[in-house]
């Protein structure tokens, strides 16, 4: 008891100096967060680095927020079974004899015509590897939900080689 | 041709890819649901029935692994939980429509510890002393409305032994329930998946017949196909639309919370949350690594692609086929395992873990084989294997059929092992 004694009457003492306190003056507006950094060369590499980290120390929230809503360029991998159409789009992010460590794929959602013009430039080449910019428009993460990434608003930058083509802006 | 690629010829189903897939079932196939056994869903069969061709039959198993002799509280289902059918008909692995069954339990006698206090010779024996029933609702998984198929039906009981049951099966099949065209049936039943379980030995399969002797919880329906085709309408024979194809899943639920009291039982709040969900055999059980495993069961099919593709793509199974069997399963290519994909979304559908079947006009019973449907006797885990290794050659665990017969009426699976036979 008697080691807590001290403990206790710091506490009541606190309590009753703040009781007495004079009011505060009014507390300068909450700095807005801030905005997060640009990512406009950060791979889909960091960010499942960041995913990994997350695992480890807990900062699944630091993820989302640095991450979600930037504008990213990605290499990625295109097969007509994973995305045949513009409704339904999913690419491979990583090589896949990369033995996987994470199981996402990102979805992608395009802006106007541009599903067409992956789907002109990787032709009959399948799997083609494509470079697309888009908007990391919903990114899950979670250590109790799987992680899923979507990017919308996705242009073509570049396509396989031979078949180069800018995207329309 | 192997059987695979008959089945798929049979059926009509066109691949997205080229090559063939396999796997297993799901028996405490993750960590969380491996410690909430009354709502681990085990194995979905699906298959035109062999008596009436314009009757789908869906068998959604639960409860793995059971001992016949494990009273004197017998295996049931569980009261607090939803046990669900989802079935897609559109090819967006969206459910459309879906079947829900309720239990409650009963107990005429609370003076013994006897499960029946006599012989019983049928369902409703006044010496049957702990019984369970169910209703069976069909939700329109569009609006939430719900449609009630059947109320207050009796599962089968245990089959506790020849003093207590002396014609298990006689007392069983007053369990088969009709309403509303469709028929349904729910209680224990012989395992109907059979596997060399030391596969998970690392991959030790040499055609130990560790599934024999087991039972595990059924639920078992035929409905008439027009009832859960797309816009009620059974698509023509022949048909190569999305809808020509139903994706089927089953899940269990539980209430989002329990509170546990010194003085009562428990009580449940909340919404149901899924816990446990399965269409293809094995996809949770050896696909998705054990860091996901939880999540998957937590998950949709829909979004199957987006969360667990890159397991789909790469997967683990053949790496360790050459590691420990030196089976000589060749390299993953660079494009993946774009045939298994394939195989998850035919016809066009979109790729996700659903047990598909080609529901169109002339589809027969003997059609309806893995990975058109699952029929009860078909070997997926060879099949499964199989396509995984993809070296030309047949993978086994030596295990190929059942312990015991299944029948050729409903419910068709085989009776139950009884607790003293």
């Amino acid at each position: 008891m008697n080691r807590f004694l001290p403990v206790i009457l710091l506490v009541a003492a606190c309590g009753k100096a703040e009781h007495h306190a004079p009011p505060a003056p009014p507390a300068p507006p909450a700095p807005a967060t801030p905005a997060p950094a640009a990512l406009e060369h950060a791979t889909q590499a960091d960010l499942a680095q960041e995913i990994g980290d997350a695992e480890r120390l807990g900062t699944w929230r630091e993820v989302q927020h640095r991450w979600q809503g930037q504008t990213l360029r990605w290499t990625v991998t295109r097969q007509r079974v994973l995305c045949g159409s513009a409704d339904d789009c999913n690419v491979a992010a990583f090589p896949v004899q990369r033995p996987a460590k994470q199981g996402w794929l990102p979805l992608l959602t395009f802006a106007a015509g541009q599903y067409d013009a992956l789907a002109r430039a990787c032709s009959s080449q399948d799997p083609c590897e494509v470079s697309i910019e888009g908007t990391l428009s919903a990114l899950e993460v979670s250590p109790e939900l799987p992680t899923k990434v979507q990017l919308s608003n996705v242009r073509l930058v570049s396509a396989p080689a031979g078949r180069a083509q800018t995207a329309q802006r | 041709m192997n059987k695979l690629s008959k089945s798929l010829a049979i059926a009509g189903i066109t691949l997205g890819a080229g090559a063939l897939t396999a796997s297993a079932s799901s028996h405490r196939e993750a960590p969380a649901i491996a410690e909430d056994q009354y709502v681990d869903n085990t194995d979905v069969y699906a298959f035109i029935s062999p008596n009436d061709a314009t009757k789908l039959v869906i068998v959604a198993d639960y409860v793995p692994l059971l001992l016949p002799t494990s009273g004197p509280n017998f295996y049931k289902f569980s009261d607090n939980a939803r046990y669900e059918v989802h079935i897609d008909n559109t090819g967006d692995a969206v459910p459309d429509v879906g079947y829900r069954w309720t239990f409650t339990s009963h107990r005429k006698i609370g003076t013994t510890f006897l499960y029946n206090v006599g012989p019983v010779d049928s369902i409703d024996s006044p010496n049957l002393n702990v019984t369970q029933t169910y209703k069976l609702e069909k939700v329109n998984e569009k609006t939430g409305a719900t449609q009630m198929i059947m109320n207050n039906v009796p599962v089968a009981p245990w089959n506790v032994g020849k003093r207590s049951f002396p014609d298990y099966e006689k007392v069983a099949l007053q369990a088969v329930s009709t309403a509303n065209g469709t028929t349904a049936f729910a209680g224990p039943r012989d395992e109907p998946f059979f596997v060399d379980l030391h596969v998970f030995d690392l991959l030790g399969v040499g055609g130990s017949h560790t599934t024999d002797g087991v039972n595990v919880m059924s639920l078992v329906l035929e409905v008439p196909i027009g009832e859960i085709a797309s816009a009620g309408v059974r698509p023509a024979a022949g048909a190569t639309t999305k809808d020509a194809v139903v994706g089927i899943y089953a899940s269990a639920s539980r209430p989002r919370v329990r509170l546990l009291r010194n003085n009562r039982s428990q009580d449940d709040y909340g919404g149901f949350v899924q816990v446990s969900r399965l269409g293809w055999p094995l996809i949770n059980e050896v696909i998705i690594p054990l860091q996901d495993k939880d999540k998957y069961n937590r998950t949709s099919p829909r979004d199957d692609v987006s969360n667990f593709g890159a397991y789909i793509l790469d997967p683990e199974v053949p790496k360790l086929l050459n590691l420990v069997l030196n089976a000589g399963c060749p390299a993953t290519s660079a494009a993946g395992r774009t045939d298994i994909v394939g195989l998850l979304g035919p016809s066009g559908t979109k790729a996700a873990d659903l047990l598909r079947i080609n529901i169109s006009q002339g589809q027969t019973n003997a059609m309806s084989h893995f990975p058109n449907g699952r029929a009860l006797t078909d070997d997926v885990t060879d099949t499964l294997l199989t396509v995984a290794c993809n070296n030309g050659g047949a993978i086994s665990d030596k295990v190929d059929a059942n312990d015991k017969p299944f029948t050729q009426t409903f419910p068709f699976l085989a009776s139950p092992h009884s607790g003293n036979p």
